[in-house]
């Protein structure tokens, strides 16, 4: 093919070609300066391409999922067997969180706890993935007109995925906790729930399982410690689930993470900066807040025998007066199955 | 193979200068569009590096500088990645074709390939370094080496189908070397 082109010995390309080599660089130094307006026009692109994207999801999905089947066809035996296993750790673990919630609320009630905020989301679909030599990211069907705005955290059923860093109207982009450019402060706790939460920061680099660098290199971690972001800087709230510590084999240690942003189809965008509910008033008790009614101050004795004579509230007379006068019951914890026993001999 | 006739005819000598650009940013589209086939295990090929270099070679006349550099650019903006770096990349991987468009031009079968897989080595090269050198600026360290190669790896296997697919567009659309016209 190559041999039987007729090639043009000198063209006059050169002093062109000087200048577009330079105004190649300064590209590249403007990009650097003033990211933001690749940014825009990349925001722009995508928005315009969302139609097409989303009808590209579904047959390219299933391709995935006929590839992805072949491959997991010779393994189906084993990974029963693994699933039954772990299945069955699982149910015992159930048990424990059922028997530890039920604490946790009794725990709540005697101290008063205003309990956490919960954060609003917003649920997108996944409609691109790009894997390039220097950015991994996603691409969600949620953009500034459905509230997501850069820095937001990204999660799936599993835990955290990324966060977005560029949000067009429609669509969002999203980097991947994996991404070279990711670096996000986590909270390390150890497994065994002995000794204190280590900080760290968790950087990727392009593998599946970002590397943890140590604020304090005096500390000692084990595999399987739980990760979660620790909510410093103010950037993404804390306590969102990230993964488990795990060893690179090399004295270093990395974060098995316990999202698959590979396989996610659907997350949640967290909205961090605008709490969702409102602060209690300043003169509120906490009990209040917590959902609990304060106690009645005892009456003075005239009125405590006025009300044993006749005036005693009757519950279907006065409903509401019945309320007030009954204690209202802490939040019980849910009932334990059956072998939650066995689980709290476990817990102690 | 196109008539002389045809050839000559204004309205078809602007599609000709406008074919090359098309297809290096349909390569680029097409690469980028961002749906994960295999589930992200190997990155997109540079499918927009294969008609620049195709048409560098053959018609150097309708791959200009210039439309190198909108190639380049385009794939910075739509593979995300910090910009202007694949700009860069294929404007210089287009000077090296220019500099060496015999030593290049003269390869066939195998030697081909090889041929153009030295330019997606240079092309990859710039682009790492490039981004070596901003990270290094912003005290970052080196990006990972693993995923560049996997992307030349893929590029380069991309080639042969790619360049089928240009060398036909070329001959039912173009149809003269730079010589004949």
């Amino acid at each position: 093919m190559a041999n039987a082109w007729k090639i043009a010995r000198r063209s006059n390309v050169q002093l062109p070609l000087i200048l577009v080599i330079a105004l190649a660089a300064v590209v590249v130094l403007l990009g650097k300066a003033q990211g933001t307006l690749f940014d825009q026009v990349r925001a722009h692109a995508t928005d315009t391409m969302a139609p097409v994207l989303e009808k590209l999801r579904v047959p390219v999905a299933g391709f995935d999922r006929f590839i992805g089947s072949i491959t997991e066809i010779f393994s189906v035996y084993e990974q029963n067997l693994k699933l039954k296993e772990e299945n069955a750790r699982l149910r015992q673990w159930r048990n424990v969180a059922i028997v530890l919630q039920g604490r946790v609320g009794r725990y709540q009630a005697l101290l008063h706890a205003v309990p956490d905020t919960k954060l609003n989301a917003v649920l997108a679909r996944v409609i691109g993935r790009a894997n390039r030599p220097f950015l991994q990211t996603m691409i969600l069907d949620a953009g500034r007109q459905n509230h997501a705005l850069p820095g937001q955290a990204v999660m799936d059923a599993r835990g955290m995925i990324g966060r977005i860093y560029l949000a067009g109207q429609r669509t969002s982009w999203v980097i991947l906790l994996s991404d070279l450019n990711s670096r996000i402060p986590v909270n390390i706790a150890p497994s065994s729930g002995k000794g204190g939460n280590v900080q760290a920061m968790m950087t990727g680099d392009n593998s599946a399982t970002p590397r943890l660098e140590l604020v304090s290199r005096t500390v000692i971690l084990h595999a399987g410690d739980q990760v979660t972001s620790s909510g410093d800087g103010g950037l993404l709230p804390a306590g969102l689930p990230v993964g488990t510590v795990m060893t690179d084999g090399a004295g270093g240690w990395r974060v098995a993470l316990l999202a698959d942003a590979s396989a996610s189809q659907d997350v949640e965008i967290l909205n961090f900066s605008t709490p969702p509910e409102t602060p209690p008033a300043s003169a509120q008790l906490p009990a209040e807040a917590a959902g609990l009614k304060p106690q009645v101050p005892a009456p003075p004795a005239g009125q405590v025998a006025a009300a044993q004579n006749g005036s005693q509230a009757n519950p279907q007379t006065n409903p509401q007066a019945a309320a007030q006068s009954k204690p209202k019951p802490v939040a019980p914890p849910a009932a334990p199955p059956a072998d939650a026993a066995g689980a709290e001999d476990v817990d102690r | 193979m196109v008539s002389l006739e045809r050839a000559q005819s204004p309205r078809f000598r602007y599609l000709t200068a406008v074919i090359p650009m098309a297809c290096g940013l349909a390569g680029v589209l097409i690469a980028n569009i961002p749906v994960s086939v295999l589930g992200g295990l190997v990155p997109a090929p540079l499918f927009g590096l294969v008609p620049v270099y195709f048409w560098c070679l053959v018609r150097p006349d309708l791959m200009t500088p210039a439309v190198a550099f909108s190639i380049g650019f385009a794939e910075d903006i739509l593979s995300g990645g910090p910009p202007g770096i694949w700009t860069l990349a294929f404007v210089l991987t287009y000077a090296l074709l220019a500099r060496r468009r015999d030593s290049f031009a003269g390869l066939s079968g195998l030697a081909a390939v090889l041929g153009f897989a030295a330019a997606a080595t240079f092309a990859c090269a710039i682009a790492y370094f490039t981004v070596a050198g901003l990270n290094l600026l912003s005290g970052l360290r080196l990006p990972p080496l693993v995923p560049v190669v996997s992307e030349l790896m893929m590029t380069v296997l991309f080639y042969v189908p790619t360049a089928l697919v240009v060398g036909w567009l070329h001959h039912r659309l173009i149809g003269a070397s730079r010589s004949d016209v």
